[in-house]
């Protein structure tokens, strides 16, 4: 019935049937030729095939498959990026009450429905590797290798951008810390996009190379950024509208020869000052003490060096960082303990190291633990026969005693400490010469713009003003700046009043494992510049007879003490010192 | 011809009186506005969701007043038995047809450019000010392509009103709107699939269904590091396919309507 119907109508209208047949014909033609131009990615968002074991997001490795056909529904219509910016808003929700774990199966679908929404694979990131944490506030670590997973995806998906790339360099350098990797990864931001923004790609791998102990490579790289913001400034110089590009790439520019400068006169002084004044002994102590079951203080002392310098003192050195003279006598005037550097101690499941990412999920490993903190080093002080210290509760309490590198020294401390007054120590010539140049220092402060330290001529042209200027004199005992008369030392303190508690997150640290690594490392890459200025970029002014360690990582010589402790050495009753290597308790624990 | 667009005139004037129409574009608008409550987001972050919610929501009216409009231009003719009065004059068929499809591709210009200026408009003021983005202009691109495949939609609800109610017009033109939109499913399935009826019930139905998914371009719109390699070459073919393919739907009502009883 149908068919004769159907035939009847194409008797009756060959014409109108033909039409119908040559332009189906062609429609299909034209799907043909469709098909492929919506194949790019730009425009039907792909999903990522899962990366191999092993193999690394890139550029060859960024072959989509396409969206599971579980979500396709989600997909239909053209609807995908409504969908995924509700969940989005649903995921800023979750975000603002504090319920993290929710984020993360929302991350997931905006990611497969909007592969090329960027801001959710940087944030994402950002949420899993900052965001997790214990009750004091420590990363939860297991999130790492997820978090970079989700930036490798969106790395693959969106290649040929250089923002994630970007962020993948900074976690590595900021929350992980291999700045190896960093470098890799801001090359690639600078490498894969041409049109990546200077000031935040190419300074952060002059910095990355910079952390990674590598001056030659570091000038180099500030001298690229240079060359590259000198284009795009000449390029936009005059121009209409392009006023802001000018302006960011001229300071941009500065900011990088100014950078440079400093890293040549650091790689100049470095070298000399650490061969003039040798290695820093760090006589690292270390004690690891259960408080009560899963409370642990892990603690110790050691003498950490650092200084002040005139390393951007004009007056030694031109503007691209050149001594003027062949022994410029710029580098360290005053050195010795300082506060500032941070010990890493770290507690994991024995045997861990962070795997390879390989895939994003949010299901990180339950059975896994793993603690990591920096303390802070604090405390170290010295005075040397002949030098100045003050009397103070305040440990930063006066800035210039400061930067004379005059110690402020607890009141209980100073009867140990055996001084007298200033005025006493210049009448009876007691002054050492560093004694003479931390008052002359403390009493004139130096211009800082000018000159920042005083040469010998100057301090001896300086003390013979100030023994004529009573009145100074006077405010200077008043301020309890006194000068030693027998030496003084204390070493640097770190983990002394801290408790480490890992018993109110069962869930983080879930102490399933029989055995557990205790690492305390000092990482000099790490370091301040003020100390680094002293032990250098990879420790070759640092030893140590116990814990330096080459064979961490190559080329740099830093502090490594690495203990194993059972889970009953951990979670048992009552307090119990685990390892002490000044008394000798638990030496067998230390692993090599 | 001359009476097809009277007729498509008056289809407009009629359509633009229906309140339904006035409630959807109202929708549309008030939707519009609520992409507006994304201030906690960051700039850029703001301004994706905006893009990529206007453009959806104008996309979601365009299908309701589409859909709706269309599947009623002929059904609601035959039930007031006007059909009788305006085919008694010297009107063919043809014309009664061709004229109510271009009322509503009339109709639904003027709906979804008004929403579209509405959103350019809005587009430009949030990005007031801001470096390194498109013109908001750009996004007539995204509004061009879901005009056309309202086009096409169109064609395809009045294709089924000349033989179907309209209850049941309206859920397969649905079903085939959503169909039409996993077109990259079935060109995927079909080559993925060894069998070889499989293989080609997926190339068949990727080719004789209506490829509506040709016209979501949202993504190159929205995202700011997304480039399209051939836009123009894209664009262009899109609104040849959409014209193409629903001059074979019009062609297929007339066939169909010519033989009808009314």
């Amino acid at each position: 019935m149908l068919l004769r119907k159907i035939l009847a109508t194409v008797k009756g209208n060959p014409k109108l049937v033909a039409l119908l047949v040559g332009l189906f014909i062609v429609q299909g033609v034209l799907q043909a030729r469709i098909d492929p131009l919506r194949r790019d990615p730009a425009v039907e968002p792909q999903s990522i095939k899962k990366l191999m074991p092993g193999q690394e997001a890139s550029v060859d490795s960024a072959k989509p498959t396409y969206l599971p056909f579980e979500y396709s529904l989600a997909a239909i219509s053209g609807f995908r990026q409504v969908i995924a910016g509700l969940l989005w808003v649903r995921a800023d929700s979750f975000f603002h009450s504090g319920n993290y774990d929710a984020i993360l199966p929302l991350l997931r679908l905006i990611t497969w429905l909007d592969p090329n929404w960027l801001d959710v694979y940087s944030t994402g990131a950002w949420h899993l590797m900052y965001n997790f944490t214990d009750t004091d506030q420590r990363s939860d670590r297991r999130y790492l290798p997820v978090g970079i997973a989700l930036l490798d995806e969106g790395i693959a998906a969106n290649s040929t951008v250089f923002d994630l790339y970007k962020e993948k360099g900074w976690n590595y350098y900021d929350k992980i810390r291999d700045y190896e990797k960093a470098v890799k990864a801001y090359e690639q931001a600078r490498d894969n996009d041409p049109e990546h923004d200077i000031n935040v790609v190419e300074h952060l791998l002059a910095h990355s190379l910079d952390r990674l102990g590598d001056p030659d490579r570091t000038i180099k790289a500030w001298e690229d950024a240079m060359a590259r913001h000198k284009v795009r400034w000449d390029e936009a110089k005059g121009k209409a509208g392009k006023e802001e590009v000018e302006s960011r790439n001229r300071q941009g520019y500065q900011s990088s020869k100014n950078n440079r400068r400093i890293v040549a006169v650091r790689k100049y002084c470095r070298t000399r000052d650490i061969a003039r004044l040798g290695p820093v002994d760090a006589n690292l102590q270390v004690s690891v003490t259960r408080i009560r079951p899963g409370v642990l203080q892990i603690a110790g002392s050691w003498n950490l060096e650092g200084c002040i310098k005139d390393q951007f003192d004009d007056v030694n050195f031109d503007v691209d960082g050149n001594p003027k003279t062949p022994n410029a006598t710029g580098g360290i005037l005053m050195h010795g303990p300082v506060d500032g550097a941070r010990m890493m101690v770290r507690l994991q499941d024995a045997g861990y190291v962070m795997p390879e990412p390989k895939e994003f999920t949010f299901e990180v490993p339950d059975d896994l633990t793993i603690m990591q903190e920096d303390l802070n080093i604090r405390g170290g002080r010295r005075c040397d026969k002949g030098s100045l210290f003050a009397i103070s509760p305040n440990p930063t309490a006066d800035i210039n005693a400061e930067r004379a590198q005059i110690y402020n020294i607890k009141a209980d401390i100073a009867p140990a400490l055996k001084g007298i007054p200033v005025d006493q120590a210049l009448a009876s010539g007691q002054l050492s010469p560093h004694g003479q140049l931390q008052l002359v220092t403390y009493a004139y402060p130096p211009q800082m713009a000018k000159k920042k330290f005083y040469t010998a001529q100057d301090v001896s042209t300086l003390l013979a003003e100030l023994k004529a200027d009573k009145d100074r004199i006077e405010l200077i005992k008043s301020k309890k700046i006194m000068v030693a008369t027998v030496p003084y030392s204390a070493p640097g303190e770190f983990g002394t009043h801290r408790e480490i508690d890992m018993s109110k997150d069962p869930k983080m640290y879930s102490f399933k494992k029989p055995e557990y690594d205790v690492i305390v490392a000092f990482y000099p890459r790490r370091a301040p510049d003020f100390v680094q200025d002293r032990i250098g970029w990879n420790g070759e002014g640092l030893t140590d007879k116990r814990y330096l360690r080459e064979d961490i990582l190559p080329g740099c010589r830093m502090l490594y003490v690495k203990l194993k402790l059972t889970r009953d050495d951990i979670m048992s009753p009552g307090k119990k010192v685990l390892f002490d290597d000044k008394t000798g308790v638990g030496l067998d624990k230390l692993q090599k | 011809m001359n009476t097809a667009l009277v007729i498509a005139r008056n289809t407009i004037s009629e359509a633009l009186r229906k309140k339904i129409l006035n409630a959807f574009l109202m929708v549309g608008f008030a939707m519009l506005v609520l992409t507006f409550a994304f201030q906690q987001f960051a700039p850029r972050q703001e301004l994706t969701l905006v893009k990529g919610m206007g453009l959806g929501i104008i996309s979601m009216a365009a299908i309701l007043i589409t859909v709706i409009l269309s599947i009623n231009l002929i059904p609601t003719e035959i039930e007031r038995r006007t059909i009788y009065t305006i085919l008694s004059k010297p009107v063919r068929r043809t014309e009664f047809l061709l004229g109510k499809y271009f009322g509503a591709v009339g109709t639904l210009a003027i709906n979804i450019g008004m929403m579209g200026i509405a959103f350019v408009i809005a587009i430009a003021l949030k990005q007031r000010g801001a470096e390194g983005v498109d013109s908001p202009l750009v996004m007539f691109k995204g509004i061009l392509m879901i005009y056309m495949q309202m086009v096409l939609l169109s064609a395809t609800a009045i294709f089924f009103s000349t033989f179907l109610s309209p209850l049941v017009n309206f859920f397969l033109t649905i079903s085939l709107f959503i169909v039409g939109n996993l077109s990259s499913f079935t060109i995927d399935l079909a080559k993925a699939s060894t069998n070889v009826l499989a293989k080609g019930f997926f190339t068949t139905v990727h080719y004789l269904v209506p490829n509506f998914a040709n016209f979501n371009y949202t993504n190159p719109l929205v995202q700011v590091n997304v480039q399209v390699k051939s836009e123009i070459q894209l664009l262009s073919q899109n609104c040849v396919y959409a014209i193409v393919y629903a001059t074979v739907l019009m062609i297929l009502s007339i066939l169909v309507f010519d033989r009808r009883e009314v």
